[in-house]
């Protein structure tokens, strides 16, 4: 075997190692539920943003304050809440999933990822009667 | 019954339809003849076939281009009958974008890319000497894969491709609306582009990131044909400049994604992590280890094996990236949203249609691939670039894996979530690769091929090393870095800068034709001190800590970056005193106007000012959408964005409610409350000039003076009119709107010295903004690094052209 082999090797095998460990950094993707007997650590639920209640952002009170109700997956509904400003298009989201832990019976998010599959497929025809010049 | 429909303008469709078919069939024919061409023995039979496969591929580039001219003429003319048109773009939108609806859709971004491999493959065929057949025959596959992406064709019950060029009544058959034969004229306008996309980077940014992912597939092609053909080496030299040009096009590809991220998105940075970028990055890295191995098979005949799996995987790689990010596998985990068009299955068999049979014949040929036994000396130039080569492998490797997860889900019905601090967990491990690779990129250059004197290096490499310690430490005091991750990479990027300068003035003496990597080399270091610097010393001044009690949250702290600013009403962010002055519309944009002023702390004087304009859409369908502006210094950036603005529809609807008028019977001097200041009537008398109204010959206007003082002191004047014209009465109200406030004269009482006072009080005027503002100190380093590192890779690949002529014209 040559030396360049063996380097090599020990390179991939310290290279798969540390990857082996990094994959500690994966997370689960949690309930509500499951995640209440965790506080140390953050979590991601996958949910839908409930729409009959109310989101709650006052700038004036505080810019940094936003808080909303979400079900997850198993219908549980939960308040979140964010330190940050309501995320742009958020209104318009269908899917959220938030990162970050229990705190009581609240969630208190450090980020939330939004999909909004509307934006960029809304397959309504909008219908108007044609101009009289047309 | 046919319904006889009204209005459509069917012939661009069916001139695109005939076109998807034409390119899709001979790339076939092509594919095949170059097959048959390159596989014959006979020159006479070699000729022929290769220029049937010729003149198909050159139909088929023709047909390309029709389909491309026929789609943008249908997006042009606002055609939406077709529904490509209809889902992709609008009447509104400002002609420039129109390119940019172009590339919208998946079958856009296909079309781009078989457009690049057109043009490719034409320079192939009018440049490559020997060896073009089996090139081009990959090319040809590849063409046939990516134009049947656009087939829309049924195959029993499995839908191949997806047209651009269908019709919106076919696509949504159920809708009433287009039974009726005179239905487009009820179809008055589009769906729009996407108002995230509607910007300059979106028409710039996708061409050159295709034209680097179609890049790839020209070393891909020319290590395909080596094996085909079992002329296992000589396809390493023409390939080099390829590879090189694909580095230097598909790192300006990905670099200007960044800088659209931080251009002109509220991502706050340039890189992410996202999946979406990291399946761009990793088949650069893997082409860029791929050229070192090629430079290194070239100069000492070794690595040949290895560059073959590197431009294999980078092709492959590509494949892969366009799989996660149009398949929509990534769902939860990207913020970059990309809709399946239920091509994923297409797109895996593609995948594994091109890759399998790459790993078949490298597998089979792997023994008759020609390498070096003997073993190469520790100090030479090859041994290191052939670990830096791994390294960047590696590098990859680890990205790949984590970008992966929802795929790794699929395949193992396991439900890991990607790792909740992405930032931290990449970087954990790309920090100490981009510590070696700058180390090894800095040092390999002064080993030589085969053998190095060691003397002459270690004196070199020592003196360096001594320099970018006192650099290092220099910045890392004043910069006040502590961390010892971000320390050792500072000092590897020093170690970087200087070894390389070093480099380019005394080993090379500024010959600039020699300089490709030495270039290159350097910006990669000054790449790492900007991104190094620009994310240690980040700072969010829109930090307000007064009167806040944080308690432990430190989590909570990290995220308060937002403030609200009113109108007029000056904010202190770190240096700078912030006023938001106002705002002013271009439909469908509203520029917030913000001024930055820093004063001198003696003088009390204005030391500096700048005013940003940083801007929001409110778009009916999508809510807010902000676009940053930034004021860029040599040494820092100050990037500000609203993150939340009052809804001006609202203060439009409220305008048009009644007001309502609370009379007030008061004489000169009195004094009386509204729910925010109180008001003092200081004069009333007659006027004969007013700006409210015009006043001639018998016209008898009074005007009320009043003091309106809030609570917090400050004081406005109000000056309602009473006036009569022709025997009859008119007020003319003034209104003072940061109050909310409406005064009107109402009624003038002379026998009893008094007058009815009517005040009609609304909420204050909304008008206030919440923004984000960020300090990045030096992240000009990036961009110049950025352009310095694509700079080397040209300089490399013209150095090569060079030679290859030179030698051409010689033989």
């Amino acid at each position: 075997m040559k030396k360049i082999h063996i380097v090599g090797l020990i390179l991939i095998a310290v290279a798969i190692g540390s990857i082996i460990t990094l994959a500690s950094d994966y997370s689960q993707y949690e309930t509500f539920l499951s995640a209440k007997g965790e506080t140390k650590k953050d979590f991601q639920v996958v949910g839908y943003l409930n729409r009959s209640r109310e989101m709650y952002y006052d700038p004036h009170v505080d810019p940094n304050y936003f808080t909303f109700y979400m079900k997850d997956k198993d219908s549980t509904e939960c308040k979140v809440i964010l330190y940050n400003s309501m995320p742009q298009d958020f209104v318009k989201s269908e899917q959220v999933v938030v990162t970050g832990r229990m705190k009581g019976n609240d969630f208190e998010a450090k980020s939330i990822l939004m999909k909004c599959p509307s934006k960029y497929k809304a397959d309504q025809v909008v219908v108007s009667q044609p101009k009289a010049n047309t | 019954m046919e319904i006889k429909f009204e209005g459509e303008h069917l012939f661009a469709g069916q001139i695109g339809h005939l076109a998807v078919y034409s390119a899709f069939s001979f790339s076939i024919v092509a594919a095949i003849a170059f097959f048959i061409s390159s596989f014959s023995k006979e020159e006479e039979k070699q000729k022929s076939w290769l220029q049937i496969a010729q003149l198909s591929f050159f139909i088929q580039v023709a047909a390309v281009l029709s389909i491309v001219v026929s789609l943008f003429i249908i997006i042009q003319n606002h055609w939406f009958e077709y529904y490509y048109a209809w889902s992709h773009s609008n009447k509104a939108l400002p002609p420039k974008y129109l390119l940019a609806c172009f590339w919208e859709g998946q079958e856009g971004s296909f079309l781009l890319w078989m457009f690049w491999n057109s043009v490719l493959g034409c320079i192939i065929i009018f440049t490559l000497k020997k060896g073009k057949a089996g090139v081009l025959s990959v090319f040809s596959v590849v063409q046939i894969l990516l134009s049947s992406m656009l087939l829309g064709l049924y195959f029993f019950e499995y839908k191949i491709g997806s047209n651009p060029f269908s019709l919106l009544r076919n696509e949504m058959q159920n809708a009433p609306i287009f039974k009726r034969a005179d239905y487009l004229s009820f179809i008055q306008d589009g769906n729009g582009l996407n108002p995230l996309l509607q910007n300059y980077w979106m028409v710039i940014h996708p061409p050159i990131l295709f034209l680097g992912f179609a890049s790839t597939l020209v070393p891909f092609s020319f290590a395909m044909s080596g094996l085909m053909n079992r002329d296992f080496s000589s396809w390493a030299k023409p390939v080099l400049a390829w590879s090189l040009f694909s580095c230097a096009v598909l790192g300006t590809g990905i670099m200007m994604g960044g800088a659209w991220a931080y251009e002109s998105l509220t991502f706050g940075g340039y890189w992410a992590w996202d999946p979406v970028e990291n399946a761009s990055l990793v088949p650069w890295l893997i082409m860029i280890g791929g050229v070192h191995t090629n430079l290194v098979f070239n100069k000492t005949g070794r690595s040949l094996r290895t560059t073959y799996i590197f431009y294999f995987l980078s092709f492959i790689l590509v494949l892969y990236s366009t799989f996660l990010t149009r398949s929509g596998i990534l769902g939860n985990t990207s913020v970059h949203a990309f809709t399946d068009l239920g091509m994923s299955g297409q797109l895996l068999i593609y995948m594994a249609a091109l890759s399998i049979p790459a790993v078949i014949l490298l597998v089979v040929f792997w023994k008759r691939i020609p390498s070096i036994e003997k073993d190469e000396q520790v100090f030479s130039r090859e041994f290191w670039i052939f670990i830096g080569s791994l390294v960047f492998l590696i590098s990859a490797l680890q990205i790949t894996f984590t970008t992966s997860i929802p795929v790794w889900n699929k395949l193992f019905g396991t439900n890991w979530a990607p790792p909740v601090e992405p930032v931290d967990h990449y970087n954990k491990f790309q920090i100490p690769i981009a510590i070696i690779i700058l180390l090894l990129a800095a040092t390999s250059l002064y080993l030589k091929f085969k053998k190095s004197d060691m003397k002459q290096f270690a004196k070199r490499i020592g003196t360096i090393a001594i320099i970018a310690l006192a650099a290092s430490m220099v910045i890392a005091i004043i910069a006040q870095l502590n961390e010892v991750s971000t320390l050792a990479l500072l000092y590897a990027a020093c170690f970087g800068v200087a070894a390389n300068l070093f480099y380019l003035a005394i080993v090379l003496k500024g010959k600039m034709r020699l300089s490709g990597a030495a270039v290159a080399h350097f910006g990669f270091a000054l790449m790492m001190l900007g991104i190094l610097i620009s994310s240690a010393k980040r700072e969010v001044i829109s930090f307000n800590s007064a009167g806040i009690n944080f308690g432990s949250n430190f989590n909570e702290e990290q995220q308060r970056a937002n403030m609200l600013l009113y109108k007029d009403a000056p904010v202190r962010m770190k240096e700078f005193t912030v006023t938001y002055t106002g705002d002013s519309a271009a439909p469908p944009n509203y520029y917030y106007k913000v001024n930055y002023e820093i004063f001198d702390s003696a003088s009390g004087k204005v030391k500096e000012k700048f005013t940003l304009y940083p801007n929001a859409q409110i778009n009916p369908k999508m809510g807010l959408i902000a676009n940053p502006d930034t004021r860029h210094y040599a040494t820092k950036d100050v990037y500000t964005h609203v993150t939340s603005v009052p809804d001006k529809t609202k203060d439009k609807e409220k305008q048009a409610e009644e007001k309502k008028f609370t009379d007030h019977t008061i004489a000169l001097h009195d004094t009386f409350f509204t729910t925010n200041s109180y008001v003092v009537f200081e004069n009333m008398q007659q006027v004969t000039k007013s700006d409210k109204v015009e006043i001639k010959g018998d016209d008898l206007a009074v005007e009320a003076q009043l003091m309106v003082k809030k609570m917090d002191g400050k004081s406005y004047e109000a000056k309602p009119i009473y006036f009569i014209h022709e025997l009859q009465g008119f007020y003319y109200d003034d209104v003072i709107d940061e109050l909310g406030l409406t005064f009107r004269l109402t009624k003038i009482m002379p026998e009893e010295k008094k007058v009815i006072l009517s005040v009609a009080e609304e909420k204050p005027k909304d008008d206030w903004i919440v923004l984000t503002a960020i300090v990045f100190p030096f992240i000009n380093l990036l961009w110049l690094g950025t352009l310095i590192t694509i700079t080397g890779f040209i300089i490399s690949m013209v150095r090569i052209w060079q030679k290859k002529r030179l030698s051409s014209t010689v033989s």
